[in-house]
C-alpha cells in the first residue's frame, strides 16, 4: 500500500517516538490526563463548584483548656437542651429527641413527628414540652411523647410556668399559653401585633416570663394578669435566646455578637462589647457569676468575671443550644455548615477549598482547560508559524522582509504584560488566553520553518518540480511541507507544553476565564484566599499536575528531536 | 362545584390560551474574581437563585472599571452587584439617602438604577433642612420605611473590617466604626507598653499623593488629616467636636459664626488666623479639585469678621453642616498656598507639607515608608503618648501580616485576609478587631429596565436572594445581612422596623404569582 | 556589509520594532478603553468634573493629535501623569524597572553560570544514570510554572523554616541613598536569594540541555580529533577546545531566554511581591490606571528589544564569522 507523502511523513516521528522510553512513558502519563479531561465528569465525586455543607448533631464538651468535639448524634442537627435533676433532654430537626439519665448515654427517643423541634423544657416533675414548626407541640412524660393538636405556626421557644401551664411563642409574634392537661390553648395578645418573630422565652425569678425577638423585642407575659407588655432592655438588634437563672441573673445574646447581661432580679440591664460580631445562638448565666454563649462558627465566649472571652474550639459548626449539669458543660449544633478548609479525607480525597469546595473534582476538571488550552493553542500557534516561514522561506525578497520584521516586532513584546492588557481591555475569556497564548508563540515556529524551508528551496527536487512547471502554492505544500513536517511535530510538541504554562499562569495571574476551573485558577483562589500558607492539599497538586503534562509531553518532544533536525536541540 | 370552577377559571388565567411571554433574560454584573471574591462568588450565589424562579439569567464578571462605567456612566445595565465604602462623613445619612433621589438618576450621578418616587425626594430634601435632629431622625426614619418596600436597591450585606495589633508594644487601641484601627484618634489615644513609643501602622495602600488639591483616595486622606485639623473633628462615637474651632455658632439657617481656639499655630510657626480659615475654603471652591465639591455646595460664601471669627453664610439650610463640611476640609496655611497658583500640577517634591495638626510631617518613600512625629505645640500634645507615627507600605496583605507576626508593626491598616484571622488569633501577642461596617455591598436594578421595572419583580427576586447563607459561607460569619442604606452600626439614624426581605422561595413565587406571573411546562417565568 | 552598517542597521531594526509596539499599543489602549475616567466615580466625581479630568489628561483631542502628542512625549521619556498615583509616570517606572533587572538579570546570569559547565559535564558523562538524572531534572523545573515552586519555595524556607523573607526586596522602614546603596547591601541577598533561585532553576533547563548536545555534536569534529590524537588531556579537550565550539548556540539561547524571562516576572514579583515593573503592570491593569499601564508596557518592550540587540552584538563580537546579511 502506498502512503501520500505526508502520511509517510508522519509515520516516521511516530516510529521514533516509539523506540524511545521516555517517550513512551510520556505518552501514557499524557493518555492518563486526556483520559481523565474527558471523562472529568464521570471522574469527580462532587460538583467542583458546589459548595458543600452538612449537617451535623454535634456536641461539644468543654474541656480543661478547649472545647472539644465528641462523637455526633446523628446527621440532624440539635436545637435545643433542657435538663432537670439528672434528667437531660435535646431536641433538633426532623423530630429529633435525645434523653439521658443522669451519666448515662443518650439513647433516640420516638416521636410521632417529622417538624423540626426548636425548643424544649423540663418542668418540677420531669414533665417534658417541645416545640417545632408546623405548629408542632410534643408533650413527654419520661415513657413517651404524644402531640399535642395546635394550629399551624412557627413555633421558637416554650417554658413552663408552673406543673401544667406553658407558655410557647413563635414566629409570627404568637404568644400561646398551653394548658398541658387539657391540651387547650389561650392566645395572647402581643404588645407589638406587627408579625416580628419571637425567639425565645425564660421564666424570671418572679414568676413572670421574659420573651424576646428580633428588632431587639422584649416582652414580659404576667401570668397573674395574664397580659404581655413590652419591655425595655435597651437593644435594637435580633435577640435569639435568653437564660434566666433561679436567682435572677439573666443573659440575652443575639445577632452580632449582641451579649444584654443583668446580674441580678432587679438589676438593670447593661449591653456586655463581644469579642467576635459574629451572632449568638445560645447563652447560659448562673447566680455565680458564671457566663457562657455560644453561636455561629463554632464561637463559644465566656465570661472571666470582667469580659467576655473566646474560648478556642476546633470547630465551623454553628453552635445552637447550651446545656450546662453542674460543671459538664456542652454545646449543641449545628445547621449546615460549609466544610472548608479540611485536609484530604475519604469524602474529599484532596481536602476542600475556603468555600469548602471539593478539590479533587476540581483538579479533575482542570485537566480540560489545560489540554484544551494546550493542544487547540498549539495548533494555531504551529499552523500560523509554518505558514508563516513557508511563504518567507519559499517567496524570499520582500514578501520575506515584511514577516520577518513582523517576527522581529513579536519577540519585542513580553507575554505576560500583553496577555494582561489584552485581558484588561477585552475581558477576561478563554477565546482572549488562547489568543494571547498564540499571539506571541508563533514566532519561532515563523523562524525555524523559514530557515528550514531556505535549505529545502535550493534542494534538486524542488528545482525539478518548479521546472516541470508545479505552481508555487504545490510545490510549497506538497514537495517541501512534507519535509519541514517532523520539524512542526516537534514544534507543535513544545508549543503544547508552553501553551499549559502560559494558561496556567494568566489563570494564577485571575486572567482566566470566568468561573471556569482550571490549575492555574486553582493557586489563583488558594492565594487569594490567604489560606495558602497552611492548607497544602490546595497548593500541590494542581502544581504536580501542571508539571507532570507539561514534562510528558517534553519527553516526547525529545525523542521528535533526533528525527527533526540534528542541529536542532529543546531551546525553551 | 362553583368553587372548583371558579378554581379553574382562576388556573386558566395563567395558563395556556392567552398568548404569554417570557421575562426578558437578565445579566448580573459583578467584579471579577480577583477584584473581589465575594462579589464574584455571590453574584453566582444569586443567579442560581433566580434560576430557580424560572429567570433566565447569565453573571458578567467585569473589570472594576469597565463596570463603573457601564454602571455609572452609562446606566447600561440589568442589575449591578457594587459597593459603598462606609466613610467617616457618610454616617450622616445624607450621602446615602441620596443614591435613591431620583434627581440623581442622571448619567454619572449616584443613582444610576434610576428609582424615582416623588414623595422620597420630597423627604430628602426635608430632612436636610432640618436642624432639630430627633424630628431630622423621624424623618430619616420614614425614608428608610418608605423606600424598603419597592426595593430598588438591596443592601447585600455589611462586611466587617477584621484588623488586628500587637498588645505588647501598645494598648488602648479603640477601633472605629467605618475606619478600623486606622482612624485618626489611635494614634492619639494609643499607650505604649513596649520599648517603641512611635506607632508603627502597615499596609499594602498608600497615598496616591499627599497633596490636599489633588488627592482623590481615602489612603491619601486617612493620612494628611493627622496633621492637617480641621475646625470640627469627629469624635470615635461620630459626634462632632470642636477642634481648631472653639465654638460654632448658628446665627441663622443660613448663617454660621466661627470662632477659632486661641494661640494656635502652623508647623513653620506661622500663627493660625480666620485669614487661613477663609483662604483655604474660598482657595477649594475656586479650585478644579473637586473632591469636595459635594461639601463645599451649600457655602456661598466665607468672611473674615475678626482675628479668630469667621463667618459662613450658606446658599440653604443645610443640617449636615458641622458634621460633614466643617469636618471634612484641612485648614491650610494661607501664607504658603496663596503663591500656588496651579497646586494640581505640584510635583510630589513640590507639595507643601505644613499643617497644624497635631502630628508634623517628617518623609515620605514612595512605595515603602511614612512618617509623622508629634506637634508638641499642638493644643491637644498633653493628651497624646506616642512620639510619632510611621506607615510601613507593603507589596501585599500577605507582608504585612508577616510583619505583624514578627513585630515589625503595630497595627494593620486594612483587614486582614480570611485565612490570616485564625492566625492572628492564635498568636497571644495579637488582639483581633472585628469593626463593623456602615458601608454596604448592594445589588442595584435598573428601575427603568425590563423586568426590573416591576416593583413585584423587584420584591420576589429579593426575597429568592438568602443573604444570610452569604455571609455565612462567603464571609465567614463576619458581617450582616443589609436592611436599608442607612446601616444598623448607624443606631440613631437606622430605622429598625422596616421591611425584611428574609430568604423564601414560596413567598417569591407568590409575590410573583399574585402579580399575574406564570411558569411555562420548561419552568420559565412568563406574563 | 561592513559591521559597521550592520550594528546600524540593527539599531534602526530595534527602534521600529519599538516604534509599531507603541503604536499597538496606543490604539489597542484608545479602542478597549475609551474613558478610562469612570474610576473616578468612585470618588465622588460627576460626568462635568470627569470631563474636566479628561482635558487635563488630553483625552478630549482628536486621536491623531493624542498619538503624536503620546509618541513624541514618549520620545522624551515623558509618560504624562499616572491616574492613581497623580504623580509622573516615568519616575515610578524607571525605579520599578531597576528592581525588575536585578532580579532578572541575577537569576539568568545564574542560570547560565551553572547550567553551561553542568551541561558540558552532562555531555562527558552522556549515556550514564548522571546524565539521566540531570536531563530530568532540569526538563522537571522547566516543566513547573515558577509561580507555583515559588509558592512551594516560600511556604517551606520561608513560613516553615523561616529562613527567608516572604516578600519583598529590602526589610522596611531604611535609609539608603539611591538605587545602588539599596541593593548592595546584605539585607537585600537575603531577600533576593529565593526569587532568583527560583527563576534561575527554571532556566537552568535550556542552557544546559542545548550546552550538552551541542557538546555531542562538537566531540565528533575533526579538530576534536586532532586534539586526542595529540594526546592532549580530556579536561582540556573538554574545556578549552569542545566548550569554546559549542558557546554559540547557548548564546542564541540567551536572546530568547531573556525575551521570556522578562514578561515571565510578572508572576515573580507576584510571589514574592517584588516591587517590580511587572506587578506595577499588573496594578495598573487592575486599577485601569493607563498612562501607567501604557508606559510600564512600552518601558517593558524597550527592555526587552534593547537586550536582544545586545545579545545579537555580543554574537558578532564572539563569531567572527558571522556574515552581516
Amino acid at each position: 500500500m502506498t502512503l501520500p507523502p505526508i502520511l509517510r511523513a508522519a509515520m516516521g516521528p511516530l516510529r521514533l517516538m516509539v523506540q524511545d522510553r521516555l517517550a513512551v512513558i510520556g505518552m501514557c502519563v499524557l493518555g492518563v490526563i486526556i483520559a481523565m479531561a474527558l471523562f472529568a465528569p464521570l471522574l469527580s465525586p462532587h460538583d467542583p463548584r458546589h459548595i458543600n455543607e452538612i449537617e451535623d448533631g454535634s456536641v461539644l464538651v468543654r474541656g480543661s483548656d478547649a472545647w472539644e468535639l465528641r462523637e455526633s448524634l446523628g446527621p440532624l442537627a440539635l436545637n435545643d437542651a433542657a435538663h432537670h435533676a439528672g434528667q437531660s433532654v435535646i431536641v433538633g430537626r426532623s423530630g429529633t429527641v435525645w434523653t439521658r439519665a443522669a451519666a448515662g448515654d443518650w439513647t433516640r427517643a420516638e416521636v410521632e413527628t417529622e417538624a423540626d423541634l426548636n425548643a424544649v423544657d423540663l418542668n418540677a416533675d420531669g414533665r417534658a414540652i417541645a416545640v417545632g414548626g408546623l405548629g408542632t407541640i410534643l408533650l413527654g412524660n419520661g415513657t413517651g411523647w404524644q402531640v399535642v393538636p395546635a394550629p399551624e405556626a412557627d413555633l421558637r421557644s416554650v417554658i413552663w410556668l408552673d406543673a401544667v401551664t406553658a407558655l410557647i411563642v413563635g414566629a409570627n409574634e404568637e404568644i400561646w399559653l398551653l394548658d398541658a392537661t387539657a391540651g387547650n390553648i389561650v392566645e395572647i395578645d402581643s404588645p407589638v401585633g406587627r408579625g416580628f418573630p419571637l425567639n425565645a422565652v425564660a421564666l424570671d425569678a418572679d414568676g413572670t416570663a421574659l420573651i424576646v425577638g428580633e428588632r431587639g423585642l422584649a416582652i414580659r407575659y404576667d401570668p397573674d394578669t395574664g397580659t404581655a407588655a413590652l419591655e425595655r432592655i435597651g437593644s435594637s438588634r435580633d435577640l435569639n435566646h435568653i437564660h434566666i437563672a433561679p436567682g435572677g441573673a439573666a443573659l440575652v445574646v443575639g445577632e452580632r455578637g449582641t451579649l444584654l447581661r443583668r446580674d441580678s432580679a432587679d438589676g438593670a440591664w447593661v449591653t456586655d462589647p463581644a469579642p467576635d460580631t459574629r451572632a449568638l445562638r445560645a447563652g447560659w448565666i448562673g447566680d455565680d457569676g458564671r457566663a457562657v454563649a455560644a453561636g455561629r462558627n463554632g464561637i463559644i465566649m465566656e465570661w472571666d468575671g470582667t469580659a467576655w472571652q473566646i474560648v478556642p474550639t476546633e470547630s465551623e459548626r454553628h453552635l445552637r443550644a447550651l446545656l450546662v449539669v453542674g460543671d459538664d458543660w456542652l454545646a449543641l449544633g449545628s445547621d449546615r455548615f460549609v466544610t472548608r478548609l479540611s485536609p484530604p479525607s475519604r469524602e474529599h480525597w484532596f481536602g476542600t477549598d475556603h468555600l469548602g469546595r471539593d478539590l479533587f473534582s476540581q483538579n479533575v476538571h482542570g485537566s480540560q482547560i489545560a489540554l484544551l488550552v494546550g493542544f487547540l493553542g498549539a495548533t494555531l500557534v504551529v499552523l500560523i508559524g509554518t505558514n508563516v516561514g513557508l511563504i518567507a522561506g519559499y517567496y524570499r525578497g520582500r514578501t520575506e522582509t515584511i514577516l520577518m520584521r513582523t517576527v522581529d516586532v513579536m519577540y519585542g513584546i513580553p507575554f505576560e504584560p500583553f496577555a494582561l492588557i489584552l485581558v484588561l481591555l477585552f475581558q477576561p475569556s478563554l477565546t482572549i488566553v488562547i489568543l494571547a497564548v498564540s499571539l506571541l508563540t508563533w514566532r519561532t515556529v515563523a523562524r525555524l520553518i523559514r530557515s528550514q524551508v531556505l535549505s529545502l528551496r535550493e534542494r534538486p527536487f524542488v528545482k525539478a518540480a518548479r521546472v516541470a512547471g508545479a505552481s508555487d502554492l504545490r510545490i510549497m505544500y506538497l514537495h517541501i511541507f512534507p519535509n519541514v513536517l517532523p520539524l512542526v511535530f516537534l514544534e507543535l510538541a513544545i508549543i503544547v507544553g508552553v501553551s499549559i504554562i502560559a494558561e496556567a499562569t494568566l489563570s494564577f495571574l485571575g486572567l482566566g476565564p470566568p468561573q471556569s476551573i482550571s490549575w492555574g485558577g486553582i493557586l489563583h483562589d488558594a492565594r487569594l484566599s490567604g489560606a495558602w500558607r497552611t492548607a497544602w492539599w490546595w497548593n500541590l497538586p494542581p502544581g504536580i499536575l501542571i508539571m507532570t503534562t507539561v514534562l510528558s509531553v517534553f519527553f516526547i518532544s525529545r525523542s521528535l528531536e533526533v528525527v527533526a533536525n540534528p542541529r536542532l536541540r529543546a531551546r525553551q | 362545584m362553583l368553587a372548583g370552577t371558579s378554581m379553574l377559571a382562576m388556573a386558566g388565567f395563567a395558563a395556556p390560551g392567552i398568548a404569554q411571554e417570557h421575562v426578558a433574560s437578565v445579566e448580573i454584573f459583578t467584579t471579577t474574581e480577583s477584584y473581589d471574591p465575594i462579589r464574584y462568588e455571590g453574584a453566582f450565589i444569586i443567579a442560581d437563585a433566580w434560576r430557580e424562579l424560572g429567570l433566565d439569567v447569565s453573571v458578567r464578571p467585569m473589570e472594576f472599571s469597565t463596570l463603573l462605567d457601564r454602571f455609572y456612566s452609562e446606566q447600561d445595565f440589568d442589575a449591578t452587584i457594587l459597593g459603598w465604602s462606609g466613610r467617616v462623613d457618610r454616617l450622616d445619612p445624607q450621602f446615602f439617602l441620596g443614591t435613591l433621589d431620583s434627581r440623581q438618576a442622571a448619567l454619572g450621578a449616584n443613582n444610576p438604577g434610576g428609582y424615582n418616587n416623588p414623595d422620597y425626594d420630597a423627604l430628602y430634601d426635608a430632612q436636610g433642612a432640618e436642624f432639630d435632629i430627633e424630628a431630622r431622625r423621624d424623618i430619616v426614619h420614614e425614608m428608610q420605611d418608605l423606600y424598603m418596600g419597592d426595593v430598588p436597591v438591596v443592601v447585600l450585606f455589611h462586611r466587617d473590617e477584621v484588623v488586628a495589633y500587637n498588645n505588647t508594644q501598645f494598648t488602648n487601641m479603640n477601633a472605629m466604626a467605618g475606619e478600623g484601627l486606622y482612624s485618626e484618634w489611635v494614634p492619639m489615644e494609643a499607650q505604649p507598653v513596649g520599648d517603641r513609643t512611635t506607632l508603627r501602622i502597615g499596609g499594602p495602600q498608600e497615598p496616591d499623593n499627599v497633596n490636599p488639591l489633588a488627592s482623590t483616595s481615602v489612603w491619601g486622606w486617612k493620612w494628611m488629616r493627622m496633621y492637617y485639623d480641621r475646625l470640627v473633628r469627629l469624635s470615635p462615637d461620630v459626634e462632632p467636636v470642636p477642634w481648631a474651632a472653639s465654638s460654632v455658632d448658628p446665627v441663622d439657617d443660613v448663617t454660621i459664626d466661627v470662632t477659632l481656639r486661641e494661640g494656635m499655630t502652623f508647623h513653620d510657626g506661622e500663627p493660625l488666623t480666620a485669614e487661613d480659615i477663609a483662604f483655604t475654603f474660598n482657595y477649594y471652591m475656586d479650585s478644579e479639585y473637586s473632591y469636595f465639591n459635594s461639601y463645599l455646595a451649600p457655602v456661598e460664601s466665607v468672611e473674615v469678621t475678626g482675628d479668630l471669627t469667621v463667618r459662613f453664610n450658606l446658599s440653604e439650610p443645610s443640617a449636615p453642616f458641622a458634621t460633614i463640611t466643617l469636618s471634612q476640609i484641612p485648614i491650610l496655611p494661607a501664607h504658603i498656598w496663596s503663591e500656588i497658583e496651579n497646586p494640581q500640577d505640584l510635583t510630589p517634591e513640590e507639595i507643601p507639607t505644613v499643617g497644624s495638626g497635631p502630628f508634623a510631617f517628617d518623609r515620605y518613600d514612595r512605595g515603602e515608608f511614612m512618617s509623622l512625629t508629634t506637634n508638641r505645640d499642638h493644643f491637644h500634645a498633653d493628651e497624646i503618648a506616642v512620639d510619632g507615627v510611621e506607615f510601613v507600605i507593603y507589596a501585599d496583605a500577605e507582608g504585612v501580616f508577616t510583619a505583624l507576626q514578627t513585630g515589625q508593626i503595630d497595627m494593620t491598616a486594612w483587614r486582614m485576609e480570611p485565612g490570616q484571622i485564625p492566625l492572628a488569633e492564635g498568636n497571644d501577642d495579637l488582639t483581633v478587631v472585628s469593626v463593623p461596617d456602615f458601608g454596604y455591598f448592594h445589588m442595584t436594578y435598573n428601575t427603568r429596565r425590563e423586568p426590573f421595572d416591576d416593583r413585584a419583580v423587584r420584591r420576589a427576586l429579593t426575597m429568592a436572594m438568602d443573604r444570610e447563607r452569604m455571609v455565612n459561607v462567603l464571609l465567614d460569619g463576619r458581617g450582616e445581612v443589609g436592611t436599608t442604606v442607612v446601616a444598623p452600626v448607624n443606631a440613631f439614624w437606622h430605622n429598625p422596623f422596616v421591611e425584611r426581605f428574609e430568604y423564601d422561595m414560596d413567598a417569591a413565587r407568590a409575590e410573583l404569582e399574585a402579580a399575574g406571573y406564570s411558569w411555562d411546562s420548561d419552568g420559565r417565568l412568563q406574563r | 556589509m561592513t559591521r559597521r552598517t550592520y550594528l546600524i542597521k540593527r539599531v534602526l531594526q530595534a527602534v521600529f520594532s519599538l516604534w509599531i509596539i507603541a503604536t499597538i499599543l496606543f490604539f489597542l489602549f484608545r479602542m478597549g478603553l475609551p474613558d478610562p475616567t469612570s474610576v473616578l466615580i468612585t470618588e465622588g466625581l460627576n460626568a462635568e468634573q470627569r470631563a474636566a479630568v479628561r482635558a487635563q489628561f488630553g483625552l478630549e483631542d482628536p486621536l491623531w493629535r493624542q498619538y503624536v502628542l503620546f509618541l513624541t512625549n514618549a520620545v522624551q521619556g515623558e509618560f504624562g501623569t499616572s491616574f492613581s498615583y497623580r504623580a509622573p509616570v516615568s519616575e515610578i517606572v524607571w525605579e520599578r524597572l531597576g528592581n525588575t533587572m536585578v532580579l532578572m538579570l541575577a537569576a539568568i546570569v545564574l542560570a547560565y553560570a551553572i547550567g553551561v559547565p553542568l551541561g558540558a559535564w552532562l555531555s562527558w558523562r552522556r549515556g550514564s544514570s548522571t546524565d539521566t538524572v540531570g536531563i530530568f531534572v532540569g526538563l522537571m523545573f522547566r516543566s513547573a510554572p515558577m509561580f507555583w515552586t515559588g509558592m512551594i519555595a516560600i511556604l517551606i524556607f520561608g513560613v516553615g523554616l523561616s529562613m527567608f523573607p516572604t516578600s519583598g526586596m529590602r526589610t522596611l522602614p531604611y535609609d539608603a541613598d539611591g538605587f545602588l546603596d539599596k541593593i548592595f547591601t546584605l539585607d537585600f541577598l537575603w531577600h533576593a536569594i529565593l526569587p532568583v533561585l527560583i527563576v534561575a532553576l527554571y532556566y537552568l533547563g535550556s542552557p544546559m540541555l542545548i550546552m550538552r548536545n551541542t557538546m555531542l555534536e562538537v566531540y565528533g569534529e575533526d579538530f576534536i580529533e586532532m586534539a586526542r590524537a595529540k594526546g592532549l588531556p580530556e579536561r582540556d579537550i573538554l574545556y578549552k577546545h569542545a566548550a569554546r565550539n559549542a558557546l554559540l548556540p547557548v548564546v542564541t539561547q540567551l536572546a530568547v531566554t531573556i525575551g521570556l524571562a522578562a514578561g515571565g516576572q510578572v508572576v515573580v514579583e507576584v510571589v514574592f511581591s517584588w516591587p517590580g515593573l511587572g506587578r506595577e503592570i499588573l496594578n495598573a491593569v487592575r486599577t485601569s490606571d493607563f498612562p501607567l499601564a501604557q508606559a510600564s508596557f512600552l518601558i517593558m518592550a524597550a527592555f526587552v528589544i534593547s537586550l536582544n540587540l545586545l545579545v545579537d552584538i555580543l554574537y558578532t563580537t564572539l563569531d567572527p564569522r558571522v556574515s552581516f546579511r
